[in-house]
C-alpha cells in the first residue's frame, strides 16, 4: 500500500482508441458433463464470429485478423489442467499467434478485456481475442468451497473454516452494522436485489437459472453467513465468453457498429485484516459537490469514525471507477450512463460497489434500489410505491442476471457482462435474447412471458469485474462512437 | 438448485471409477501432501504456542505510513509494505488484552472441505489500539458483537501450529 502521489493518481491513456466488434458465449450450467471446455470455447468463438453482422466472408476470414489472443481462466485447481489456455488457443485453431493466460480471481474477465485492449491502445495489435472461461464442476461443493477459500490467505484466514463467504461476510456484517442499521428495511433492499437479478435471468438464455423468486423466498431461504442467504449468493457455473477488440481501422473493416473501449483496474489487500484507514479519490461528481465532501469528513470524524472505504467499501473499485470516469469523461455515472452490469457476488456487495462507483455516496447504496434508478422499469408488484411502480428507472442494472441469476463461471464473467452491454448498444438484445431458436440452441424452450430488456437507444454502458474481498477490480466502459461525452 | 447424477462420496485414492457412459465421466481422484513454510513468519506462530501474540512494527524512520493508526502489522509482515524495510517483532499480547475489540463478525455454520474449526465458528475481526491492521480470527464461549472486549487465548497445550493457535473470548472486567 502507499500513500498517492502524482504518479499513483494520473490518468490512464488509451495511445489511440479501442473498440468492440463482436462477442459471443456458451449457455451456463452448474454441472457441463456434455460437454469439454474446448467445445464451449470454440461455440462461443463461432456465435461470436458468425452472429455479430461481421463483414468477414465467414470464421477462417476472420482468424486472418486476428494477432494476440488473452485468455482469462482463474482456478487452475478446478480444472485440474495446467496451461489449458495453450488447449484453448490450439481448438480455436489460433496457432501460432501470441497468447497469454491471466488471472485475478473473480476479476479475471476483466483483467483479460484490459490487457487486450491495452494491447490494442499500445499499437502492438490491431485485432485482439478476449476470452475467458472455468470448470467449475470437477469437484462437489464441499471441495469447491475449500478450492474457493484458498484464494484467501492460506496461513491466516484459509484454516478459519475454508469458507470464503465467511470472509465476505465479515465486510457485509460491518456494513449491515454501520450503514443498514441492521434493519429490515435494508435487508428488504438486499432481497430486491436478488429478486431483480433472477427476473432478468428468468429472460435470458444463456443464463444458468430460470426460477423468478419474491421477497419472502429470498428471506425464507437458508442462512448461509448472515446476513447472507443463499438467494443473496451468486452461482457456480461452467462456461465461456469471448470478445474481439480492435484498433479503428479494423474495426470498421469488420463491423459497421463497433463500440469504443476504456477499461481500468484497481487494486487492495488480499486479506482484509490488511486495510488499512486510507483516503480515497473523489469521483468527478463527487469532487464538484461540496455537500458530498462535507458528508465524507462526517464518516471519517467521531460521529460515525468508519473505516471507508475499508471494511464497507471497495477501495480496488474506487480506483477503476477514479481511472474509467476520468478517462473517457464520465461525471456523473448516473447521468451519464444507460446501464451497468456489476459484479452482484452477494446482494450486499452489490449495494457496497454502487458508492464505490459513485451511484450513490458512500453509505447510501440502498437509495440506488428504492429509488427505482436500478430497474429497467421499476416492478408493479407491491414493492414499491405507486408514484415509482411501472416507470422506466434511471440506470438499469444487471440486465443479464448479473452473477445472481446468470452465472459466475469465474473467468468468463467480467467478460460475459460485456457481451451484454455490448448487444445493448448495438440494439441486439432480442436476437441474442428474445428468439426460440436461441433457446432451443440450449436445450430450453423461451418463455411465453418473456420480458423485454433492451434499453432503449442505449448509449453507454458500464461494467465491474471485481475479484474476492475485492483484491482485484476492473471497470470496462463500453460507448457508441457518436456518443462520447464532451469533457 | 440444479439435480446432478453425481455422488463424491467414493475418495479412495487409487480407485479408476466410471461414473457414467454417455457421456463417459470418470473419476479422478487427488490426495496430495504440501510442505509448506512460514519461512520469516515463522515466530509469530511459535509465538502463539508460547501464549504470545507477535507483531511487526516498521521502525524505519524515513517511512511515511499509509495507514492513520501507526505502522505496527498484525498479520505480521517480514517487510514493511509502504518503505520496504526488514520490520522488528514486537509482543502485542498485553495491549492485546487491554485494548482488542470486535470490529466485525461472522458465524460460520457451513464451512468447506478440511474445515478442523468447531462448527457454528464465530468469525471475527480484531481492531487492536496501536494495530494498524485488523487481523481475522474466531471467537468462542459468547456471541460476538462489534464493540465487544475480548482477549487472546492460546492453544500452547497441543498446538496446530497454524492461525487456530489463536482464538479470542470476552474480556474479563
Ligand atoms: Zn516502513
Amino acid at each position: 500500500m502507499i500513500k498517492f502521489g502524482p504518479g499513483n493518481l494520473a490518468i490512464p491513456k488509451q495511445m489511440r482508441p479501442v473498440y468492440l466488434v463482436a462477442a459471443g458465449q456458451s449457455d451456463f450450467k452448474k454441472f457441463y458433463p456434455e460437454k469439454k471446455t474446448e467445445e464451449l470455447a470454440v461455440e462461443a468463438f463461432r456465435m461470436l464470429a458468425l452472429e455479430n453482422n461481421l463483414k468477414v466472408d465467414g470464421i477462417q476470414e476472420l482468424k486472418e485478423y486476428i494477432h494476440t489472443a488473452c485468455y482469462g481462466h482463474f482456478a487452475d485447481h478446478f480444472g485440474d489442467q495446467l496451461l489449458g489456455e495453450a488447449l484453448i488457443h490450439d481448438r480455436l485453431g489460433l496457432d501460432p499467434m501470441g497468447n497469454v493466460g491471466i488471472k485475478t480471481g473473480g476479476a479475471t474477465g476483466g483483467s483479460t478485456l484490459w490487457i487486450a485492449s491495452n494491447l490494442i491502445a499500445s499499437g502492438y495489435s490491431d485485432c485482439a481475442l478476449a476470452m475467458g472461461w472455468e470448470r467449475m464442476d470437477e469437484v462437489d461443493t464441499w471441495t469447491g468451497n475449500h478450492y474457493i477459500a484458498t484464494a484467501a490467505d492460506k496461513d491466516y484466514e484459509t484454516e478459519l473454516g475454508h469458507i470464503y463467504t465467511g470472509y465476505y461476510a465479515l465486510m457485509a456484517q460491518r456494513y449491515w452494522k454501520v450503514f443498514g442499521k441492521g434493519s429490515p428495511a435494508f435487508r428488504r433492499t438486499m432481497s430486491k436485489i436478488a429478486v431483480k437479478n433472477r427476473r432478468h435471468a428468468y429472460s435470458n438464455p444463456f443464463a444458468q437459472t430460470h426460477g423468478k423468486i419474491t421477497v419472502e423466498d429470498v428471506e425464507k431461504s437458508p442462512v448461509v453467513a448472515d446476513p447472507l442467504r443463499f438467494y443473496d449468493a451468486c452461482l457456480m457455473s461452467v462456461g465461456v465468453s469471448a470478445v474481439l477488440v480492435c484498433s479503428e481501422e479494423v474495426a470498421y473493416k469488420l463491423s459497421d457498429k463497433p463500440m469504443r473501449l476504456f477499461v481500468t483496474a484497481g487494486s487492495h489487500t488480499l486479506r482484509t485484516a490488511d486495510r488499512r484507514n486510507m483516503d480515497i479519490p473523489l469521483l468527478p461528481h463527487e469532487e464538484a459537490d461540496p455537500e458530498i465532501r462535507k458528508y465524507y469528513e462526517k464518516l471519517k470524524g467521531p460521529e460515525v469514525n468508519e473505516r471507508y472505504p475499508g471494511f464497507t467499501g471497495f477501495l480496488a473499485a474506487r480506483m477503476a471507477a477514479y481511472y474509467a470516469y476520468n478517462m473517457c469523461g464520465i461525471h456523473d455515472p448516473c447521468e451519464d450512463l444507460d446501464l451497468v452490469e456489476l459484479h452482484d457476488a452477494f446482494t450486499i456487495s452489490d449495494i457496497q460497489t454502487y458508492e464505490d462507483i459513485g451511484l450513490r455516496p458512500y453509505g447510501r447504496g440502498p437509495e440506488y434500489i428504492e429509488s427505482g434508478d436500478a430497474y429497467l422499469t421499476v416492478p408493479d408488484d407491491g414493492s414499491f410505491s405507486k408514484k415509482l411502480a411501472g416507470k422506466p428507472g434511471r440506470l438499469p442494472s444487471n440486465l443479464s442476471g448479473g452473477l445472481i441469476g446468470c452465472m459466475h463461471a469465474v473467468g468468463a464473467t467480467g467478460i460475459m457482462q460485456v457481451c451484454e452491454l455490448f448487444w445493448q448498444l448495438q440494439n441486439r438484445w432480442k436476437y441474442f435474447h428474445a428468439r426460440k431458436e436461441m433457446w432451443e440452441r440450449f436445450g430450453k424452450t423461451m418463455p411465453k412471458d418473456i420480458e423485454n430488456l433492451q434499453v432503449p437507444d442505449a448509449k453507454r454502458g458500464l461494467a465491474i469485474s471485481h475479484a474476492g474481498v475485492g483484491s482485484h477490480v476492473t471497470c470496462s466502459i463500453l460507448m457508441r462512437p457518436d456518443a462520447l461525452p464532451t469533457k | 438448485m440444479a439435480k446432478h447424477d453425481y455422488d463424491f462420496s467414493n475418495l479412495n485414492p487409487t480407485a479408476t471409477v466410471l461414473r457414467k457412459l454417455d457421456p463417459i465421466v470418470i473419476e479422478k481422484p487427488r490426495a496430495p501432501i504440501h510442505i509448506h513454510t512460514y519461512g520469516g513468519e515463522s515466530p509469530f506462530f511459535r509465538g502463539l504456542t508460547e501464549g504470545k501474540l507477535l507483531a511487526t512494527r516498521c521502525v524505519n524512520k524515513k517511512c511515511k505510513p499509509a495507514g492513520k493508526e501507526g505502522h505496527v502489522f498484525l498479520p505480521p509482515r517480514v517487510y514493511c509494505p509502504d518503505c520496504l524495510e526488514r520490520t522488528e517483532w514486537i509482543d502485542v499480547t498485553e495491549r492485546a488484552r487491554k485494548t482488542a475489540r470486535i470490529h466485525t463478525h461472522i458465524t460460520v455454520a457451513h464451512p468447506g472441505a478440511f474445515n478442523r474449526v468447531p462448527i457454528p465458528c464465530e468469525l471475527i475481526s480484531v481492531e487492536i489500539e496501536g494495530v494498524s491492521t485488523i487481523i481475522m480470527s474466531q471467537l468462542r464461549g459468547a456471541k460476538p458483537e462489534i464493540g465487544m472486549p475480548i482477549e487472546p487465548v492460546f492453544e500452547t497445550a497441543h498446538p496446530t501450529f497454524t492461525i487456530l493457535d489463536l482464538a479470542w473470548v470476552p474480556r474479563k472486567a
